[in-house]
């Protein structure tokens, strides 16, 4: 699922941009989704939980942080793939929306989380919400 | 505009067992409602419930989450309910979270935020949980007051004129009735909690209506894993009573039914009263087998024993009882719980008959059901009982029931106080010392409309059931337990244990 959120966000994106800014914008789109159900603070305590959790296995997450009621959501990406390259940092995140949909799985029933998910991905207004024009990474 | 052109106002099911009956009918389709009461009171599961009954890809429910329980929360929690269908969420239902827009914008953005989704999605039900109420902060000041009713004002403007069926829910102290709030509001419910003693009470009142009479008064609820159920307190006749001929119904005891001239008139309550081991339940079990004899359905209500321990003894009396229940003719039902409210009981047991067409009821006993009942409902056990015997015998059925009555040998108490009225008939039952030992005897004290036997009777206790024996004219004071002989010229023996009683005795001897 996690994979596939991030494929989805990279086939939109030109031909020679990282897959692990592809996966910070997916993570931001995520976020800006699921706030719409269960709030900001608490959609950004999920992805906090899901980012400690993603750490101990991903080293790379170490540059992440996440920035509540910011833009962009997702920054350190640059230190990230500066240390540890595209594709690790990519994964890394990848690891972490993992977590996060485990935990919502957990919380509120697979299904109920995957479907959430899964009406990110099909967002008809993709990057046209709060964001629209200015999302980036940092 | 003539009468037929008026504008009919459909109703929605509220998806809530009972709710529409006390409603009148359903919720007013595109009213504008509040759900008030205080935290944990049930407020989010019946908004919840109405959601799930209401919502279609075509209509879709918009739930505004704005203060108090977190949406993650209120989500993990609604589904464990059985009405919360998880398809439907993302389709049918969509939650929107204002918790930002109320923390760190303006009501009017709020406002904004919620007219634009209704836009946008062309919901026909929009719920807003929880509502701040009581101002932004805690306490209202002037013009936070002043800004919340301008609030109300549009958005019930704008919801109904988008064709909305609106539900706000909001925490309200019972003294805050006169919120302009509810002024607004096409409908007003209530919900409650009381606790009396050790037990609590869930209540719901439906304050207010436009355009429809409710049904007034305090119908209790309880929460279950399928969420709310309404008790009315004046259920619905499910089975209207048939006009039926009053006929005579056999109690399954011979000389009992001669000593009411033929039987129990079908359609009357009997109380049947007597100490404990006087076999109450044994001539219960007798009344039921008669009925079930003639192929007739029946319902037992207990509330003292376990089921399985009541079946087992009502089996060895009569193994028609366990085979009747396999074949779907009669029914048990347990009610124990000591916080059960009279419209439960009422529920179960009107739910019972109707499924089972049943012509009989045993109630066994309304001492059980007294304890069972929350305290609250035990202060008024007369209104509790009055209800429960009139809305059964409403339906028609035949009620019999038991009541365990703590007796002295030297006084007799023929039922229970205060509740003798509501009875067609009473019998009572009592012991009675006579040459040493201890025997049974009975006596029917009141039969309405009929003419009955005025003897004490006695009887014993067999494996067939209750066997009665004859009268006891030689001897007087029975009813005192200390019964002694007449002597053979028909005056009174002076009973050597007993204290004497001027007046009486004159009145008696000089008869």
């Amino acid at each position: 699922m996690a994979k596939r959120l991030i494929d989805s966000w990279r086939d939109d994106r030109a031909a020679g941009e990282g897959v692990a800014r592809a996966a910070a914008e997916a993570c931001g789109h995520v976020y800006d989704a699921l706030s719409r159900w269960v709030g900001r603070d608490g959609c950004h305590a999920l992805f906090t939980r899901a980012l400690a959790q993603g750490r101990a296995d991903h080293p790379a997450l170490d540059h992440i942080r996440l920035q509540a009621r910011a833009e962009p959501y997702v920054e350190g990406i640059a230190e990230t793939i500066t240390a540890h390259g595209d594709v690790v940092g990519a994964q890394a995140l990848e690891a972490m929306l993992a977590r996060l949909v485990e935990l919502l799985g957990r919380l509120i029933g697979d299904d109920m989380a995957m479907k959430l998910i899964e009406r990110s991905i099909d967002e008809p207004d993709r990057g046209q919400t709060r964001s629209a024009g200015k999302r980036g990474t940092a | 505009m003539t009468r037929n052109e008026q504008p009919i106002i459909r109703s929605l099911p509220s998806g809530v067992p009972g709710l529409d009956l006390v409603l009148g009918g359903g919720l007013p389709e595109y009213s504008f409602n509040v759900i008030a009461g205080g935290p944990g009171s049930g407020k989010t599961t019946l908004a919840h419930q109405i959601m799930f009954a209401n919502a279609s890809a075509k209509r879709p429910a918009l739930y505004f989450t704005v203060l108090g329980e977190p949406a993650i929360k209120m989500l993990r929690y609604q589904r464990q309910f059985g009405f919360f269908d998880p398809d439907l969420a993302g389709t049918a239902i969509e939650y929107i979270n204002l918790s930002s827009e109320v923390m760190e914008q303006e009501l009017g953005d709020v406002l904004e935020r919620i007219v634009t989704e209704t836009e946008r999605a062309n919901p026909g039900i929009v719920i807003v949980d929880s509502f701040p109420i009581s101002g932004h902060n805690g306490g209202p000041d002037q013009m936070e007051r002043y800004d919340l009713d301008k609030f109300v004002q549009r958005l019930a403007q704008h919801l109904t004129t988008w064709e909305v069926t609106s539900f706000l829910l909001g925490e309200y102290a019972t003294e805050e009735q006169r919120n302009p709030v509810f002024t607004v509001a096409d409908g007003v419910l209530w919900l409650t909690q009381d606790a009396h003693r050790n037990s609590v009470v869930r209540k719901l009142q439906v304050v207010k209506t436009r355009g429809r009479a409710h049904m007034p008064g305090l119908h209790t609820f309880k929460m279950s894993n399928d969420g709310l159920q309404i008790f009315p307190r004046i259920p619905e006749q499910t089975s209207k009573r048939a006009p039926q001929k009053r006929g005579r119904l056999s109690t399954g005891v011979k000389e009992l039914d001669q000593m009411m001239c033929g039987g129990v008139i079908s359609g009357d309550a009997i109380m049947l009263t007597g100490p404990a081991g006087s076999g109450k339940s044994t001539i219960a079990t007798q009344f039921m087998v008669a009925g079930l004899e003639k192929g007739e359905s029946g319902v037992i209500a207990i509330f003292e024993e376990y089921p399985e321990e009541y079946l087992a003894r009502a089996t060895a009396r009569n193994p028609m009882i366990a085979k009747m229940i396999k074949a779907g003719k009669l029914e048990l039902i347990y009610l124990r719980p000591l916080d059960l409210s009279v419209d439960e009981a009422l529920a179960e047991i009107l739910g019972a008959v109707e499924r089972l067409g049943a012509r009989r009821v045993v109630i066994d006993s309304l001492s059980g059901f007294e304890v069972a009942l929350a305290p609250t409902f035990r202060i008024d056990f007369r209104e509790s009982f009055y209800r429960l015997v009139g809305t059964l015998t409403a339906t028609g059925v035949t009620v019999f029931m038991t009541a365990e009555i703590a007796e002295g040998f030297s006084d007799a108490r023929f039922t229970t106080e205060k509740v003798s009225f509501i009875t067609d008939v009473i019998i009572i039952q009592r012991y009675i010392e006579m040459e040493g030992k201890l025997r049974r005897v009975m006596a029917v004290i009141k039969m309405r409309g009929s003419g009955h036997s005025h003897d004490f009777r006695t009887y014993e206790l067999t494996a067939e059931g209750v066997k009665v024996g004859g009268s006891l004219p030689e001897y007087d004071c029975i009813i005192t337990g200390n019964p002694f002989l007449r002597s053979t010229s028909g005056a009174a023996r002076e009973n050597p244990r007993q204290k004497p009683r001027a007046k009486p005795r004159a009145k008696r001897r000089a008869k």
